[in-house]
């Protein structure tokens, strides 16, 4: 079952009575199966948060359709089993850690013995519990961050929607929020995370987006998305001198250092015809891998590549 | 239902972490320990005697009423005063980013949360004028071994003022995310706009010659809520037991509120936040 589809999905937002129109998404459609870490990517203004505020009902499109967890926008029941993390959420500050959660485990449905029970393991499981009594002004950026992730959790949904859930957190915080989103994906929960954190997200997610000025300009499988076509580094045991390595048709030797070959090449075939050369050489083969770009370069590729006017 | 009474009772406890509605439920408590001292110093039977000595027969019912009315009148304008104030900034910072964001992600409709934040409001009015009312309903109903409940009833008459005025603040913070143009608005009603209608319509009107002019000051009496007519003769009236002399200044505040609240719900199911 698909948690999120959307189709043809578009925001314009009109300013000075309708004279400066924005696109803010134009013809997005996207789906996103259960049990995923969609992580979706993009500049600032690309048009992420609108995305998610669009499937929230806290912004309307102004074009397409769009389901989430099987219901259409307008039905706002299917929100008793969304979670989510707004980017620079603001709690009363006059509530404490416990009563934050309670007021949101309450107005998600939740109460009685279960959400308190449910309140203190979220505290215990973001390193909180220890505040729990304590008046959400005085919580610094880190904590008010963690309390938002458990705020999300409260009602335990199967989707979680994190914008920027890192933000303003230490690199051990971050990691505890990596485990957790981990564990929640094993729990087959799907989590929607819009991140600028490229690294972070390629560490996460199963597949990605990049957005655009409104635009999905690439989307996929994080593998298959970074996978350089055909290019593969093989390690050998020994040194290998150049007189072994003869280039053919279907093979290119983009770097040979020692005892490590990367290889361009126009078919597996063809792989497998030059690892047959170097095994008839003798030389032992340690491992194959195909090479992959970083998320990060492939995100400035696909941008810088849509600026120069060729989407996808 | 039960997320209309989630959210009024977090903007209950968003009222009781200001300290304005604090401020008015401890001058209501200093207002009773003084009555308690005043009235305890008191003889009912000589009090009832030198009244009527003064100005004829008064009935006894007549008289609690005027000691009823003489504590709550100046202290529920107070109250309304300082509620105006104190409730401006709840739907200003229920839409504040990052807040509003969070509320719309649950479960709730938007209409349910409007109508939380509105009852949330009222209610904490009500609580506060409730405790000065029954306070002071009870100081002098003990003092005088008479029990009548209409006194009671005013505490709904103040609510109601209340709840018109907060009508216009939901409106307008819905509409600008500000507290002042809405506060501003309700106190132009209620000190300047209500009191000046009244006036005009039944002391200089007659007095007016031109019949546009007059019919001019007849449409705005009647489309402005008339806080002023609430709070003077309405009040008077339902609290000395005489119940609601004339429906009209009720029906037309109410009709007002409605459209204020229609508006404001409509306003807030379209916004994009």
């Amino acid at each position: 079952m698909n948690v999120i589809e959307t189709s043809s999905l578009g925001k314009v937002y009109s300013s000075n009575f309708g004279k400066k129109n924005v696109n803010a998404l134009q013809e997005l459609s996207l789906t996103i199966e259960r049990g995923q870490i969609f992580g979706l990517l993009g500049p600032n203004g690309a048009g992420k948060t609108t995305l998610i505020k669009i499937l929230l009902g806290i912004t309307f499109q102004t074009s397409g359709t769009a389901t989430v967890l099987g219901s259409e926008l307008k039905n706002y029941h299917f929100k008793n089993k969304v979670g989510y993390l707004p980017e620079n959420h603001k709690y009363p500050s006059y509530l404490n850690a416990h009563q934050v959660l309670k007021l949101f485990g309450n107005l998600s449905g939740k109460g009685g013995a279960e959400l308190e029970k449910k309140i203190d393991e979220l505290l215990a499981l973001v390193n909180l519990l220890q505040w729990k009594k304590t008046k959400v002004k005085s919580f610094s950026k880190g904590m008010m961050q963690r309390l938002g992730l458990a705020q999300a959790l409260v009602n335990d949904p199967d989707l979680i929607f994190l914008d920027e859930p890192t933000d303003g957190v230490d690199p051990i915080g971050r990691k505890e929020i990596r485990d957790l989103l981990f564990n929640l994906k094993s729990q087959n929960k799907t989590i929607f995370l819009n991140s600028h954190l490229l690294s972070e997200v390629e560490l996460i997610s199963d597949r990605v987006g990049i957005l655009s000025k409104g635009r999905l300009l690439r989307e996929g499988n994080v593998k298959e998305l970074t996978e350089r076509k055909q290019e593969f580094e093989i390690l050998t045991e020994n040194f290998i001198d150049e007189i072994y390595l003869q280039q053919s048709d279907g093979i290119k030797i983009d770097k040979h250092e020692g005892e490590v070959i990367s290889v361009r090449v126009n078919s597996l075939p063809d792989l497998n015809s030059f690892i047959d050369q170097l095994r008839g050489k003798n030389i032992i083969i340690k491992s194959i891998r195909p090479l992959r770009t970083s998320l990060e370069d492939l995100f400035i590729s696909v941008i810088k590549e849509s600026e120069g006017g060729n989407l996808k | 239902m039960k997320s209309v009474w989630i959210i009024s009772l977090a903007t209950i406890k968003e009222a009781f972490a200001r300290k304005v509605f604090i401020f008015f439920l401890a001058l209501s408590m200093l207002v009773l320990i003084i009555m308690i001292g005043t009235y305890s110093m008191l003889n009912a039977d000589m009090l009832i005697g030198s009244i009527n000595k003064a100005g004829g027969n008064a009935s006894i019912k007549e008289i609690m009423s005027s000691l009823e009315l003489l504590v709550i009148s100046p202290l529920s304008g107070l109250c309304l005063l300082l509620s105006v104030f104190a409730s401006s900034s709840f739907v200003p910072n229920m839409l504040e980013k990052g807040n509003i964001d969070l509320l719309l992600s649950k479960p709730i409709s938007r209409n349910q949360l409007i109508a939380g934040k509105y009852f949330g409001g009222v209610l904490v009015v009500f609580l506060n004028i409730f405790v000065l009312i029954i306070g002071v309903w009870l100081i002098i109903s003990l003092k005088f071994s008479y029990w009548d409940f209409s006194f009671l009833l005013s505490s709904l008459v103040i609510t109601f003022t209340f709840a018109v005025l907060y009508s216009i603040i939901l409106l307008f913070g819905v509409i600008t995310k500000s507290s002042a143009l809405g506060m501003m608005i309700a106190y132009f009603i209620f000190i300047i706009l209500s009191p000046l209608l009244l006036a005009g319509r039944n002391q200089f009107a007659p007095l007016i010659e031109n019949d546009v002019a007059r019919k001019m000051i007849d449409v705005f009496y009647y489309i402005i809520p008339k806080t002023s007519e609430l709070m003077s003769s309405g009040l008077i009236n339902l609290a000395s037991g005489r119940g609601i002399v004339d429906y009209q200044p009720f029906i037309t505040s109410l009709l007002f509120l409605l459209v204020m609240l229609g508006i404001a719900i409509y306003t807030f199911s379209k916004k994009d936040f």
